[in-house]
């Protein structure tokens, strides 16, 4: 065992998968020489050379578009869009070609593309650098969309996205990237499409993913601390589908909820979460699911970004609204 | 009173703020010469000449890019995208510059923009032109997000959408073009704000917007045969939600299905949802219920495009449920 950062984990499951089948291939701004903006990509140039691991121009639309003409050819690639806020001249490319191309061709053509997209705020950076732009993707039928929390997750879930035969929209947690963990490489996790429980209780359910996990878990130990509640943390993992059936087991027992995201509150994944849940646990809640989340504006600047997203204050209150009702 | 059709109303809604303002000019492909792919602006080329009604390269992003130029120079754009299926070509002009620049420019700067696109499926074209993405603007921080679902709200939003100092986009469906209503001649400014109450009941709430606000008439035309009173609201403006008017329909009929032509997951049906859930729980007789696009493709084949479409009988249905 050794203390291994999510980086190291992306960074590993990148090399193996590269290692394990030569389909596989790594592409994007300043992923090779440079190897990543944030070293993700380290040494992957080096070691499996320009043809396998190679630098782009700026333009996303190209990058993905490459991906899916790859992908129709036997190829089993791994783009990076650099930035969440980057990633939006490519949804054309998301929506209209590498989420319907396997249904277009009457299912003949599979698109094994695994989009990675450094995601969601924290880092000190502005606006277009750290979006939340799940939604769009989760919106999007034919993507399937994960983003681990954990460096373990990280590895697992990534090596799972390039194995699936579907394209796969893999957000990383960058306020996450440098954080470690005491585990093995390689190990698998549970599957990317199941949610898993940080920590169990029966009194409040708290649903995060990303960053918003470890938010919960400070939100959850402050609660037992302050209040004495046992409070559930659900880590959802996969945000395209939704493991509806783990919430919903988790709210079963609890009859509260409260989910917890960076992006806006408006449409974010907090919506569906709770559209969900009081569909499947309507007659289960006692009190309405509530949502801390990110403010419905665009990303603040630096100075103002902890104010901005939603902090362990935020979550509480949200957790002292349900439980008091 | 006048009958008039959706298309002619948009147009009529074109022409009143082109002879208004100055500032005011239309562009995008096809809007001059052809009229319009779907002849909203037929005519307006030879009475406003070209100066005013523009034709531009198919090139999303450059056009929208220069409509926003243009609105931070001064003028009052309205930006033609032919069809939500291609505005994705200009996310990133939207997104990133037309909805985060007053934010950017610490309030220096806003973009009195008007977007308008042709949205929804429902004439057999398939999978890359049959989409419903208000949900998706609807997610956007800076964006005020319209739906006119009658002859009316046609003819009164462009005004006041163009009055507005910051981006807004117009989603005309489709269907609706043809689509016949009554206008005054002095048509009054509508409000850009508030939701429709556009059929009274009192058994359950049908939230709808745009294309799916006939779905929703048709389905309530259907459980009134049953003896069960529907009221039916048009969402009128996606952002922001009118969150006061949704809340006080399902205060008194207790139950609500929300009709949205977008994917379930993540649609807008998912915030109207939550939002009836946080606002109006204690008021809940069973749960809120959702009418959606199948999460596919949306097919070619009339007969497979038909079932994965919200339909009168699939929200009569889904009120059945909850009533059981």
């Amino acid at each position: 065992m050794s203390a291994v950062t999510m980086v190291a984990a992306i960074n590993a499951a990148l090399r193996d998968a590269m290692d394990g089948d030569d389909k596989v291939v790594v592409f994007g701004e300043d992923v090779g020489r440079l190897g990543g903006v944030f070293r993700v990509t380290d040494g992957l140039s080096d070691r499996f050379g320009p043809q396998r691991c190679f630098d782009t121009p700026l333009a996303e639309s190209g990058i993905v578009g490459l991906a899916i003409g790859l992908a129709i050819r036997g190829y089993r690639p791994v783009p990076e869009l650099q930035f969440d806020g980057f990633s939006y001249p490519a949804l054309d490319q998301a929506l209209n070609q590498l989420a319907k191309y396997h249904s277009r061709s009457g299912g003949l053509v599979d698109l094994p593309v695994v989009v990675r997209i450094p995601s969601f705020g924290g880092i000190g950076s502005p606006e277009h650098h750290s979006e939340s732009p799940e939604t769009h993707f989760a919106h999007t039928a034919g993507l399937k969309v994960v983003c681990p929390s954990t460096p373990g997750d990280a590895y697992s879930m990534l090596r799972e996205a390039i194995e699936c035969p579907d394209p796969v929209v893999y957000l990383e947690p960058k306020q996450r990237y440098w954080t470690r963990e005491e585990i093995d490489l390689p190990l698998r996790t549970e599957p990317m499409d199941q949610a898993v429980v940080r920590r169990a209780g029966d009194d409040v359910t708290l649903v995060a993913y990303g960053n918003a996990v470890a938010t919960a878990m400070a939100a959850a130990a402050e609660a037992e601390v302050q209040a004495g509640l046992a409070v559930e943390v659900i880590d959802l993992r996969s945000l395209a589908p939704i493991d509806v059936d783990a919430v919903v087991a988790s709210v079963e027992k609890t009859g509260r909820c409260v989910v917890v995201h960076e992006a806006p509150r408006t449409l974010g994944i907090g919506a569906e979460v709770a559209a969900l849940v009081q569909e499947r646990a309507f007659y289960h809640l006692e009190a309405p699911v509530l949502r801390a989340t990110g403010f419905d504006t665009p990303y603040p600047p630096a100075r103002l970004e902890r104010d901005w997203l939603p902090g362990v204050d935020r979550v509480l209150d949200a957790v002292q609204a349900v439980w008091e009702q | 009173m006048t009958t008039t059709t959706y298309r002619q109303a948009m147009r009529e809604a074109l022409r009143d703020a082109l002879r208004r303002d100055e500032r005011v000019f239309l562009m995008g492909e096809d809007v001059g010469r052809y009229g319009g792919c779907y002849a909203v602006s037929l005519g307006l080329l030879e009475e406003f000449g070209p100066q005013r009604i523009i034709d531009t390269p198919l090139s999303e992003s450059a056009f929208v890019g220069a409509g926003i130029g243009a609105a931070l120079g001064g003028m009052r754009p309205i930006v033609e995208i032919m069809t939500v299926n291609f505005s994705l070509l200009a996310l990133d002009q939207i997104v990133n510059n037309a909805a985060t620049l007053r934010h950017m420019s610490g309030g220096q700067f806003n973009v009195p923009l008007v977007i308008r696109m042709t949205t929804g499926a429902g004439r057999q074209l398939a999978a890359q032109h049959s989409h419903s993405l208000e949900g998706w603007y609807a997610h956007v921080p800076g964006l005020r997000i319209l739906a006119p679902a009658t002859v009316q709200d046609a003819r009164g939003m462009l005004w006041p959408a163009l009055c507005d100092p910051d981006p807004v986009l117009v989603f005309e469906h489709g269907l609706l073009y043809n689509a016949e209503g009554e206008l005054a001649a002095d048509a009054p400014v509508v409000d850009l704000t508030t939701a429709a109450v556009r059929r009274p009941g009192t058994d359950v709430t049908l939230l709808a917007y745009g294309g799916t606000l006939r779905t929703a008439l048709a389905a309530a035309d259907d459980l009134a045969g049953e003896g069960t009173s529907a009221e039916v609201l048009d969402l009128r403006s996606l952002r922001p939600l009118d969150t006061a008017t949704i809340v006080a329909s399902v205060q008194h009929t207790h139950r609500a299905v929300v009709v949205d032509e977008g994917w379930r997951s993540g649609s807008l049906s998912a915030e109207v949802s939550a939002r009836i859930t946080e606002e109006a729980f204690y008021d809940l007789d069973a749960p809120v219920a959702r009418v959606c696009a199948a999460e596919v493709p949306v097919p070619y084949a009339k007969h497979l495009e038909e079932a994965a479409l919200p339909s009168p009988g699939a929200v009569v249905e889904a009120v059945h449920h909850m009533a059981a």
